[in-house]
């Protein structure tokens, strides 16, 4: 089958990805296929993402790298890691980023269970789960808190998001930026649908 | 001459001007209305004014706005960029300069003037327009104006920021709180 044209907002989109010329995804040729506006809207969605008052470039790379992880995202975690580097972000900043993703997926898992069966018997049975690289974060206590969240956000446990919360507000942090790393892994999550 | 600024919640004027638009013989020219701006796809429009052709900020300014044409684009917005030149000056300055040649909007003359004094921006000694932008909604109501003195140049970021914010968003009906009207795209 002859490989699809892309549009001019799509070629745009995957220069901006950084990612070879013949890419293409099943997803991405659906959307072309019907002509849809929603690629121009994604596209601006998450160009939009790199323009914050509440995220340095280096915190939006780093975020971007624990849910392109937590994704299993590999176009995407190429880019962040990339743009990570880019940013000025150090190895280690960026290797706890993933273990962050690994981590807190594991996380929600199993406070998603204790929260949904609410049986204060799975409270008192220990966790058995490492969770050593929360003690002293590179990245600092707040923003792996903020990554922490943003995974949890994306994942979907209810008490991991807002005991993370609380602690961020705790450790001062703006709603505003609170709310702006989780705009942005449902953003990315959003991309990662149809680039991958 | 008092020049009072078209400004927010007005209609646009009602105009008909000749635009360039390729560099290509005989296919330079076409005109561009009014009816346009008004439309059932939601299609917006930017449109920018200088002053004079062949002078130095105008080309940086419509170079930078041209840079950003996909991202006009995207947000399914039309860019039209005017001067009180006439269509024959637009395109000399186009095959003249670099940076003018591969122009993806179209170039609007305002030969008469009669557009750029409707909308308010008609300096008073040179009869040349101000360095204005309009933002332009789907039903042809000016939403956002901006005026620059004439040798003030524009941030184009800035104004793909106000399309943004003016663009309606959270359509979603996650959103929609007691009371509210029905959101309508």
């Amino acid at each position: 089958m002859e490989a699809l044209t892309y549009s001019e907002t799509t070629q745009e989109f995957l220069e901006f990805l950084k990612v070879k010329n013949d890419y293409h995804t099943e997803s991405l040729d659906l959307l072309e296929q019907g002509k849809s506006r929603y690629i121009a809207d994604l596209k601006v969605n998450f160009k939009n993402s790199f323009e914050s008052e509440f995220l340095t470039k280096t915190e939006i790379a780093l975020l971007g790298v624990a849910i392109a992880v937590n994704a299993n995202n590999q176009t995407l975690r190429q880019f962040f890691t990339l743009n990570a580097k880019e940013e000025g972000a150090t190895a280690e900043a960026i290797a706890e980023a993933a273990a962050c993703a690994s981590l807190l997926s594991a996380n929600n898992i199993l406070y998603r269970f204790r929260h949904f069966t609410g049986k204060e018997k799975y409270n008192e049975i220990p966790a058995r789960i490492k969770m050593n690289i929360m003690g002293r974060p590179v990245s600092g206590k707040e923003f792996f808190e903020l990554m922490s969240l943003a995974v949890s956000a994306v994942n979907g446990c209810e008490l991991c998001v807002t005991s993370h919360e609380a602690s961020l507000i705790e450790l001062g942090s703006k709603e505003e930026r609170i709310f702006e790393a989780v705009r942005l892994a449902s953003v990315i999550t959003s991309v990662s649908k149809v680039i991958y | 001459m008092s020049n009072r600024l078209l400004s927010i919640g007005q209609q646009f004027p009602a105009f008909k001007k000749t635009a360039v638009v390729s560099l290509e013989k005989g296919k330079e020219f076409y005109d561009i209305t009014s009816d346009e701006l008004i439309n059932d796809d939601g299609r917006w429009t930017v449109m920018f004014w200088w002053p004079k052709d062949f002078t130095f900020v105008c080309p940086t300014e419509i170079a930078e706005f041209n840079k950003s044409f996909g991202e006009f684009r995207d947000r399914t917005t039309n860019l039209i960029g005017a001067s009180t030149d006439s269509e024959f000056v637009h395109l000399a300055w186009r095959n003249n300069h670099d940076d003018l040649r591969d122009l993806k909007f179209p170039m609007l003359a305002d030969t008469s003037k009669s557009l750029a004094e409707d909308l308010g921006i008609l300096e008073a000694n040179e009869k040349v327009a101000y360095r204005a932008t309009f933002i332009i909604d789907p039903q042809g109501i000016v939403r956002w104006v901006c005026v620059n003195d004439l040798s003030v140049g524009r941030n184009v970021k800035e104004v793909i920021r106000v399309l943004d914010a003016l663009q309606t968003d959270e359509l979603c009906p996650c959103n929609w709180e007691k009371g509210k009207e029905t959101i309508k795209a």
